[in-house]
């Protein structure tokens, strides 16, 4: 018996999902192109490419730079709604007991059994924009976007599991039946400067930005649209920065949500 | 698996107003203490609102208690609950705790792999359990969860407990709101689960038919404190002072009333009736439930020595739902 299966039994809890839901998986797939063409059409509404570049301050291209936002955008939000509210998701459908008689520790179980669902969904996610950066990009430059935004979304994955994860450890000892995290999203993707700079900020919303590892995935993102310039060592410097909150936000997460599941054993919220 | 003085108490909170609220303390388990042997089938009776759920959620490690210990196969609930859990097999509820868009199937693969199962082995078990619980025989394995009925919710909640092959089976109300024949199924499935395969099994209910049918003992729990434990027919005996014995016979010309009435007052010690039917004589004996086996066998011996010929006899005990209501105080 070991963390294999546990992190098998989510990959086969999706594939199940999408064989009985072809409706979810046809949104899937075309949810990234929606969300794209309406960012670019409101984009190209205000004005043409060159006025995009003038205005973000970077020789980036629009379509390659909107790909890479959107796509970390949507992985970041799916970590933290899909980690943060699986307690609430469970309980609802009464599964939640059932986890927790799983022999693990909780944390780990609803950590674990989310990740080949954010790796699936993700990489299926990246897959579908590989032409559309191939067209932008050419060969070599359009493989070299997926690479990065790929080793955006696996290395901003791991704080944000953490991160979510601590949401979680609050959700399962309250018994209201509330996502924070529903609220709480679109405050953090404003601070992490997914729709604003950070540097626009006022300096306590700034300093909440450092503290949100959701900051540093946008930048590695955005990274990945300017490999034109050479920006490896800022690249290298962003992987650092998320790697030691990795081990930060799980090593808290791992102790909110033991204490945060003996609380809920106590109170009988489970 | 054994719990001894177990305590837990719920805080709950009474809405006064939109921003006030009342605590109020619910105290659930007032010291509960039994034990349940290997191979047996142990029914915990009681009331809604007794404390059955919250005694059954702490042998499963989804509850502490505020006192008390509590062990399952030796390990205790509270320190070893990694082990209490590799050792038990639960079904809380029959009509939710599952996955709507996934067959029966897709959901006891699921849960086997969460609870660590893989590969051939898995397959294997989950065929197995959906051919015993009888979703095979229907057909429904393979149909979506959200199109089950019921009693079909029910098997593939015992199907989910049995998976890992536990020790113990733990089943909070497992036919709670089932129809008569589901309920049966059920009934006939848990008694060849526990003698067939020997598993101990704790099962709760209010279901006194199914405790008489299903349980080797019972313990019955009303506001958190267990009230008697004993077999179905140690329990009966318990709140019974007396048993009524009816038989129907026909005399002999040479025997009289009287007679007949005096041989049988030498046998028991209380009230004697005999009076003369169109289908024969009937007495009725008062006896107290200690002498019923060998004050019977007396009277039938005598009867028969005095030429009598019995048509019928007919043992009035208590019931279960007798001694339920009389030790729940009639709750």
């Amino acid at each position: 018996m070991g963390l294999w299966t546990l992190l098998k039994s989510g990959l086969i809890l999706d594939i199940y999902f999408f064989k009985n839901n072809r409706a979810q998986l046809v949104s899937m797939f075309a949810w990234p192109y929606i969300l794209l063409t309406l960012m670019l059409g409101m984009g190209f509404l205000f004005g043409s490419a060159e006025t995009f570049k003038s205005n973000v301050g970077v020789e980036a291209d629009p379509v390659v730079f909107f790909v890479a936002s959107t796509l970390i955008a949507m992985a970041s939000l799916s970590v933290m709604w899909e980690v943060g509210g699986t307690v609430l998701y469970h309980r609802w459908i009464g599964t939640l007991p059932y986890m927790l008689i799983a022999p693990y520790r909780t944390s780990v179980t609803l950590v674990m059994s989310y990740i080949p669902r954010y790796l699936l969904w993700s990489f299926m996610q990246l897959a579908e924009f590989v032409p559309v950066l191939i067209w932008r990009e050419g060969l070599v430059g359009g493989l070299s976007d997926t690479l990065v935004m790929g080793l955006a979304i696996v290395v901003g994955m791991l704080p944000l599991l953490g991160f979510a994860a601590i949401f979680g450890s609050f959700l399962l000892t309250i018994k209201e039946e509330t996502n924070v995290l529903s609220w709480l999203n679109p405050i953090i993707l404003i601070l992490s400067g997914a729709f604003y700079p950070a540097y626009l900020f006022p300096i306590w919303a700034r300093f909440l930005s450092i503290l949100l590892p959701t900051t540093y995935t946008f930048e590695l993102a955005r990274l990945s649209s300017l490999l034109g310039a050479p920006k490896l060592a800022e690249m290298t410097f962003l992987i650092a920065v998320l790697l030691g909150m990795s081990f930060l936000y799980n090593a808290l997460s791992f102790t909110l949500m033991g204490k945060a599941e003996r609380r809920a054993l106590k109170s009988g919220a489970v | 698996m054994a719990a001894e003085n177990l305590r837990k108490s719920y805080e709950t909170y009474l809405r006064r107003g939109l921003f006030n609220r009342e605590k109020k303390v619910v105290e659930a388990l007032k010291g509960v203490s039994f034990r349940i042997y290997r191979g047996e089938v142990f029914g915990l009776l009681g009331p809604n609102g007794a404390g059955k759920t919250t005694t059954v959620k702490i042998l499963s490690t989804l509850l502490l208690p505020d006192s008390g210990k509590a062990t399952v196969l030796g390990y205790d609930v509270v320190k070893e609950a990694v082990e209490v859990r590799r050792r038990i097999g639960v079904s809380l509820t029959v009509e939710k705790g599952f996955f709507w868009k996934l067959t029966g199937r897709e959901n006891l693969m699921y849960f086997g792999m969460l609870y660590g199962m893989d590969g051939a082995e898995l397959k294997q078990r989950v065929q197995k359990m959906l051919e015993l619980v009888g979703l095979e025989e229907l057909g429904s394995s393979d149909k979506l969860y959200e199109e089950y009925s019921l009693g079909m919710k029910a098997r593939l909640s015992i199907a989910r407990a049995l998976l890992t092959d536990p020790e113990l089976l733990i089943l909070d109300e497992p036919t709670l709101g089932l129809d008569p024949p589901s309920a049966r199924l059920l009934r006939e499935l848990l008694i060849k689960v526990a003698h067939q395969e020997g598993k101990t099994v704790l099962i709760t209910t209010h279901n006194m038919f199914e405790v008489e049918i299903v349980c080797d003992r019972l313990a019955i729990i009303n506001e958190g404190i267990i009230v008697a434990m004993d077999t179905v027919d140690g329990l009966k005996d318990l709140v019974s002072e007396e048993i009524t014995l009816e038989m129907l016979v026909v005399l002999p010309a040479r025997v009289s009333l009287k007679q007949l009435r005096e041989e049988i007052s030498e046998v028991v010690s209380s009230r004697v009736e005999v009076d003369p039917t169109e289908e024969g004589t009937r007495i009725r004996v008062v006896m107290r439930p200690l002498e019923k086996e060998q004050a019977t066998q007396e009277m039938l011996r005598r009867l028969h020595s005095m030429g009598c010929s019995v048509r019928r006899i007919e043992v009035k005990e208590p019931t279960l739902e007798d001694v339920f209501i009389e030790l729940t105080g009639g709750k």
